[in-house]
């Protein structure tokens, strides 16, 4: 099982907060750094299925070879159980690349933007779901 | 952009089909919803408060309903805004992917309607003027704020919802909360309780005619009491506590909820807002909930909310950078 962790460049920018979901339960931006975009690939060793956000833990190998276990911040489960996303459909040991922001204290914690499967196939699948929730006719 | 493609292309699908149900539901005679067992109109189940429709009409429009098409198109420009985050190396990018997630609205249900704004009184389709009083509240609450310190010196001072106190949805009025806006409704011939999913927020609404407690009782979500006139539920709720004011409400806010479900996958819901100090009038608004499936899942959201410790320590690694920059800055000169 082949593993790394790659660092990306720091982007230039303009804050553009206003631009920022309103609707999110807290500002990411504030937890996790902008600066610091990461590309994290590896196996989930753990899912805290909790609220207000999921936890996805990672083993992720670095280019020193030493693994360390990254938690990535994502969506809450209510909606993912909703899509199908369970810990049965997506079990212990599945392989994700996972685009990311690091935690502003430096330490192995992120906010996953993507996670995407070894075979380039989105983990999560976005806008194909859109009748999650729509009830049967009539009644 | 191939996802805002895909995403307005299912938009156009479902927004045709509500249309459609619109103009059968004109040319039918009036829906009578069923009743409970004690022939009350049942309006029990799961909904959705999910819309795209702003409560404010935006300021380049006059009308209060759009076209057809027009109102597609404002959906499909509502959900690419849903979707900008994906521009990476922004602030905005700074989190999970919506659209990805089944975060964003045109992934659950949401309400079908040409109109350009919730609020349908003033015609205005805007809050009414606010009040010297209200304006002056409004100082005063943004001078305590500022007077605390930075949002995220301490925990006192982090927005109620990332505390997990209370989110937006909960209400009263119940409001599109962005992502989870579920409520389950459950009737007894002398209550309803509507629970809300995030937070599980809860209203148990008596409609046994009892009054309000005394003004020294202040809650959260305020304190509720409801009447049937007709098929409509009416529910008034005052009793607010004002730490988590509704568009910049006092705490003597009375919210007047109206129930009517008028047809099977649809109650009309409509909300009036009195607080004479804090607008020059009442002002109405109507955002229909949408019927969805269930169960509600649980939201427990203080036990797992590790974000604030990882927001206050993310503010303290930013302070100890700063501090460690003008250090070096000083120590160069």
């Amino acid at each position: 099982m082949r593993t790394t962790l790659l660092t990306a460049a720091a982007v230039g920018f303009a804050l553009t907060l206003a631009n920022a979901p309103a609707r999110a339960h807290h500002a990411f931006a504030a937890e996790f750094d902008v600066n610091k975009p990461l590309k994290l690939t590896g196996a989930l060793v753990k899912w805290e299925m909790v609220n207000p956000h999921s936890w996805f833990h990672v083993d992720v190998k670095g280019p020193d070879g030493k693994v360390s276990t990254w938690k990535i911040e994502g969506g809450s489960p209510n909606q993912l159980i909703r899509m199908g996303v369970t810990k049965q459909t997506v079990p212990i040991g599945t392989e994700l690349i996972i685009d990311a922001y690091q935690a502003k204290d430096g330490t192995t914690k992120a906010v996953g933007r993507d996670f995407v499967l070894p075979d380039g196939k989105r983990l999560f699948l976005g806008g194909s779901a859109a009748n999650v929730g729509v009830p049967p006719a009539g009644k | 952009m191939k996802r805002h493609v895909a995403v307005s292309g299912v938009v156009a699908v479902v927004l045709s089909a509500g249309l459609t149900l619109v103009a059968q539901t004109q040319t039918q005679k009036p829906y009578a919803a069923p009743k409970t067992a004690d022939g009350q109109p049942d309006i029990s189940g799961f909904w959705s408060s999910n819309t795209y429709v702003p409560l404010e009409r935006p300021n380049n429009v006059t009308k209060e309903f759009y076209t057809p098409d027009e109102a597609e198109a404002a959906i499909k420009r509502a959900a690419e805004r849903d979707a900008e985050q994906t521009e990476p190396g922004t602030t905005a990018d700074v989190h999970y992917d919506f659209t990805q997630f089944g975060l964003d609205r045109s992934q659950s249900v949401y309400s079908r309607s040409l109109r350009t704004s919730l609020i349908v009184d003033p015609p205005t389709g805007k809050m009414p003027p606010v009040t010297a009083e209200g304006q002056k509240r409004a100082q005063d609450r943004a001078a305590a704020r500022k007077a605390a310190g930075g949002q995220y010196d301490r925990v006192e001072n982090m927005p109620i919802g990332s505390r997990c106190i209370i989110m937006g949805g909960s209400g009263p009025p119940l409001m599109n909360a962005g992502y989870n806006s579920n409520y389950h409704i459950v009737q007894s011939k002398d209550s309803v309780m509507i629970l809300t999913e995030m937070i599980h927020d809860v209203r148990i609404i008596p409609l046994d005619n009892r009054p309000a407690p005394p003004p020294s009782v202040r809650q959260w979500m305020g304190v509720s009491r409801g009447r049937w006139e007709g098929n409509t539920l009416v529910v008034e709720t005052t009793n607010f506590n004002g730490k988590n004011p509704f568009r910049g409400a006092s705490e003597n806010l009375k919210v007047i909820e109206r129930f009517t479900r008028d047809a099977p996958d649809r109650i009309n819901y409509t909300f009036t807002i009195e607080d004479p100090s804090t607008w020059e009038r009442p002002w109405t608004a109507e955002a229909p909930l949408t019927r969805t499936v269930g169960p509600i899942f649980e939201f427990a959201c203080h036990e797992s909310n590790y974000g604030v410790a990882n927001i206050l320590a993310g503010a303290r690694a930013d302070e100890k950078r700063a501090a460690e920059a003008a250090a070096k800055k000083t120590g160069s000169n």
